[in-house]
């Protein structure tokens, strides 16, 4: 039986050169909670991994008025942050909705996002805060907005030799509105059928910036950009919020699947954007 | 004072499970255990042509593999028409045709890739309405519903219904669709038979009803392969258990169960696991997986059932016509069984004087339903508690006061006649009533089981 | 194969492993610690429940070789001779156990909260064992015995 090789990396660099010399054979491990997953079902059998748990990619720091988030960091850490709680409430309200405590403990913020699910729950709020990515790659680094990252579902732009270092998150304003709903088939360790979070900065009583993302209900986590440009520089109010709503909805192109029909969650996008604008309108 | 009545008990078995110290079969450890892996079907229907297990044999970590023709008695249960690995005609997707006992897990599932399968597949048949069709797709040889003294449905009768509909004030009708519900145990479905000379057998069994498969264990295990005793004994006593002999040889351990709900009162593993032990001669562990234990155990059947009541302007249901269709998956396991029982009891904790309760049995091209907590009653209380809504609509009374006019008084009996002098129906609903915060009228409070009817 | 050092319930081991063996395959498999279950192997039931470096985490769902060097505790780490933890009591006195197959991973989930919430709310028990599925108990009884360990923990 082959062994298979496993390395322990000591930093991102080191991860991103392994990556490069064993070509497509080697996966990086952190929680292990999708990959362990693949293998246990036998739809992947690894060849080489490269653990990042020992790659100094852990913990939360404070830049400027943006928050550094280690890709490798565990989301209960993040949960359990108060800096994060200070600085992205919504991030943690995200967050806290997500799988189980255990798996949680163990599951990354870089691994959630690297993994380009559609259903990501750290995307959707992650979006709407204008965050971006630190990659690293065997011969350098590059930033990327998150807004630019996913290309469809399990794909991104990450090059076969990079991997995330970091998840970049510009604060939000103190004075900012928000609101996060996710719906699923339960709370507690489900996949999402429907994400919303919407992030909503004001400026003298109108709403300006203002971004919404829909998780779930397209190829890739969603920014509706056209939702959230019929609510900025206006008052929210009931005909505005539908209108976006509807917009939202539209922007939408979901599948059918175990979790819910496209049909579904297409009503369900349009309900669950006009229930938040509604809750921050009130 | 009682040791117990009014007292608080611990289980017997409480302190060993939050110690950790229960051993449920899988923790069972005998060194050399060999892990066990079946090959299922991938089509819903569809007859056998050719079956190679011989490259499969070759591969590395192979112990043995088993199929059809190593089963001495290729079939059981209660009627018994269920076949151990299928020999030639496929019933349900995911029904398993041949086993492996490797060294290991990843040895197991390559020795499976390996076995050559060639399948005509048939139109299966997965709606038990289209099965009840004429020309239907044959599910089984013995038709596709099951046959109770020469008719193809389970009747009760009591008093005279057409009458009771001629008296009627009102006739109230309504159809439910009850889906399948699958118990989920924490703990899947697994067998560990430890061979030792004799030959004789250790099984270590996740079953709920030991006994009764011990012996169906016996008769699979103990008989020459197409032997004409297996098949003159089933013909004449249409049953595969009764068989006697062999007992003393299997040494079958259980009672150790890792949830239940009636979804281990059928065989699904020992029987593969002790073939494999008996044929490699090493201990054979078979553990389903998650998605095996969901997809392919045993589960509560669906239920499509027709209630039409006679029913008068006070409230008193006369009459009753309860048609029920009970799909039962590809094979009869607990079926029989019930769909007997829901319409022994199809009326409910109700008196009803005048009942004609019908209940079908259909075969189905899905894996095999059987029982779960009630054994056919649970479908048959949900489809009646929604009818006396309707028929507490219907007439604009207080659904509280429908169930206390027809619950059951002292002395009054069910469809089958059984006289009941012990019941409390009309205090329990009382009962219920004030924990719910529901002020019943007085003529309804002062209701009593002892009470005869007016 | 890669050799594997860890400390489970104290006591130091090494066991050989491969790239894709999990941490649950190391406890029952190699080590003959049996109250970790497997009920899944997908993360979802919880039954595999145990404590790394007293956080709770899935063993069937964690990779052996990530596991180098650190702690592992499981149930019967918390059991000392003639001396059960007060979770594992009030399972017994309340009623939080069952068939038993989800109790390990349900007092070790409940261990991880009493470790950093002594004094937890009903909602907050309710959170911690969100991924710790049981089929028989309705889960009432496990979390009024969560609660009265607490208050046993206090007293």
């Amino acid at each position: 039986m082959a062994e298979g090789e496993f390395y322990r990396a000591a930093s991102p660099r080191e991860a991103a050169g392994l990556l490069a010399q064993h070509g497509g054979a080697a996966r990086v491990l952190a929680g292990g909670t999708d990959l362990m997953v693949a293998v246990n079902k036998r739809k992947f059998k690894p060849q080489v991994l490269i653990y990042l748990g020992d790659a100094g990619m852990s913990g939360i720091s404070q830049e400027g008025d943006a928050l550094l988030i280690g890709a490798a960091t565990p989301l209960n850490e993040i949960l359990a942050s108060p800096l994060v709680a200070d600085k992205a409430p919504l991030l943690a309200t995200a967050i806290k909705q997500m799988a189980s405590p255990a798996i949680r403990n163990a599951g990354t913020i870089g691994g959630n996002l690297a993994n380009a699910s559609p259903a990501a729950d750290t995307a959707t709020p992650l979006l709407v805060l204008g965050a971006s990515l630190k990659l690293v790659g065997a011969k350098g680094e590059r930033e990327v907005p998150l807004a630019e990252f996913f290309t469809g579902p399990g794909q991104s732009v990450l090059a076969a030799d990079e991997i995330i270092a970091q998840v970049k998150v510009p604060a939000q304003s103190a004075e900012a509105k928000w609101a996060y709903r996710k719906v699923g088939k339960r709370k507690a360790q489900s996949l999402s059928v429907v994400s919303v979070a919407v992030y909503c900065p004001l400026s003298g009583g109108k709403v300006s910036g203002v971004a919404i993302a829909l998780g779930a209900v397209a190829p890739t986590p969603l920014l509706a950009t056209e939702a959230a440009g019929l609510l900025n520089g206006k008052a929210l109010d009931e005909a505005t919020i539908a209108a976006a709503a509807k917009a939202a909805a539209e922007a939408t192109s979901p599948i059918d699947d175990a979790r819910g029909t496209a049909w579904y969650r297409k009503r369900a996008s349009e309900a669950v954007v006009k229930q938040l604008l509604t809750e921050l309108a009130g | 004072m009682s040791k117990v009545i009014g007292q608080r008990v611990t289980r017997y078995d409480g302190m060993s499970h939050v110690t950790g110290e229960t051993k449920f079969v899988d923790d069972q450890v005998v060194p050399g255990t060999l892990t066990v892996k079946a090959l299922r079907s991938p089509v819903s229907k569809g007859k056998i042509k050719n079956l190679d297990i011989s490259a499969a044999a070759k591969m590395p970590g192979v112990a043995g593999i088993i199929t059809a023709a190593d089963v001495p008695c290729n079939a059981f249960g209660l009627v018994p028409d269920q076949p151990v690995l299928v020999s030639e005609d496929i019933r349900y997707r995911g029904e398993a045709i041949a086993a492996v006992a490797a060294v290991d897990e990843d040895a197991a599932m390559e020795a499976l890739e390996k076995i050559g399968l060639d399948i005509q597949e048939q139109q299966a048949v997965l709606d038990p309405l289209e099965s009840m069709k004429e020309g239907a797709p044959q599910v089984r040889p013995e038709g596709n519903l099951q046959m109770w003294d020469g008719h193809d449905y389970r009747q009760v009768n009591l008093g005279d219904v057409d009458q009771a509909f001629e008296q009627a004030d009102e006739i109230v009708e309504s159809t439910h669709l009850h889906p399948s519900v699958e118990h989920a145990p924490m703990e899947p479905i697994c067998s560990l038979a430890v061979p030792h000379a004799g030959p004789k057998l250790t099984v270590y069994t996740v079953s709920q009803a030991l006994y009764f498969h011990l012996g169906m264990l016996c008769g699979i295990l103990q008989m020459e392969p197409g032997s004409v005793q297996c098949k003159q004994w089933k013909a004449k006593t249409g049953s595969a258990w009764r068989h006697n002999t062999g007992y003393a040889d299997v040494n079958y351990i259980g009672g150790t169960v890792g949830g239940g709900f009636g979804g281990k009162n059928d065989i699904m593993a020992d029987h593969v696991a002790a073939l494999l032990a008996l044929k490699t001669g090493r201990p054979c562990k078979w553990r389903w997986t998650r998605a095996e234990d969901l997809l392919y155990s045993t589960f509560r059947g669906a239920w499509h059932i027709t209630i039409k009541d006679a029913v008068t302007k006070q409230g008193r249901i006369i009459g009753r016509q309860m048609t029920s269709i009970r799909d039962a998956g590809a094979y009869a396991s607990l079926n029989p069984y019930v769909v007997e029982k829901h319409c022994y009891l199809g009326a409910g904790p109700y008196f009803i004087p005048n009942v004609r309760v019908r209940g079908y049995c259909v075969y189905t091209n899905k894996p095999p339903a059987s029982s779960m907590r009630g054994f056919g009653i649970t479908p048959a209380a949900f489809a009646t508690e929604v009818q006396l809504d309707k028929i507490a609509d219907r007439l604009g009374m207080d659904p509280w006061e429908v169930r206390l006019t027809n619950a059951f008084r002292k002395g009054e009996y069910t469809p089958t006649k059984r006289v009941l002098n012990s019941v409390a129906m009309i205090e329990v609903l009382q009962n219920l009533a004030a924990k719910a915060g529901v002020e019943l009228p007085g003529h309804l409070k002062a209701m009593a089981s002892t009470q005869e009817r007016g | 194969m890669h050799t594997l050092e860890l400390t489970v319930n104290g006591q130091t081991c090494r066991v050989e492993v491969g790239l894709k063996t999990t941490l649950l395959e190391v406890l029952r498999d190699k080590l003959y610690i049996t109250s970790p279950k497997v009920g899944c192997n997908t993360g979802d039931c919880g039954t595999c429940s145990v404590l790394l470096d007293g956080v709770l985490v899935r063993s069937c769902i964690t990779n052996a070789l990530s596991v180098q060097g650190k702690s592992v505790t499981t149930l019967e780490g918390i059991t000392e001779p003639g001396d059960i933890h007060p979770l594992q009591k009030a399972f017994h006195e309340h009623y939080g156990s069952q068939c038993g197959f989800c109790t390990p991973g349900m007092i070790l989930a409940s261990k991880a909260l009493l470790d950093v919430n002594p004094s937890p709310t009903r909602d907050e028990v309710k959170q911690a064992l969100s991924g710790n599925l049981c089929r028989c108990t309705g889960y009432v009884k496990i979390i009024d015995s969560v609660l009265a360990a607490a208050d046993e923990m206090k007293s």
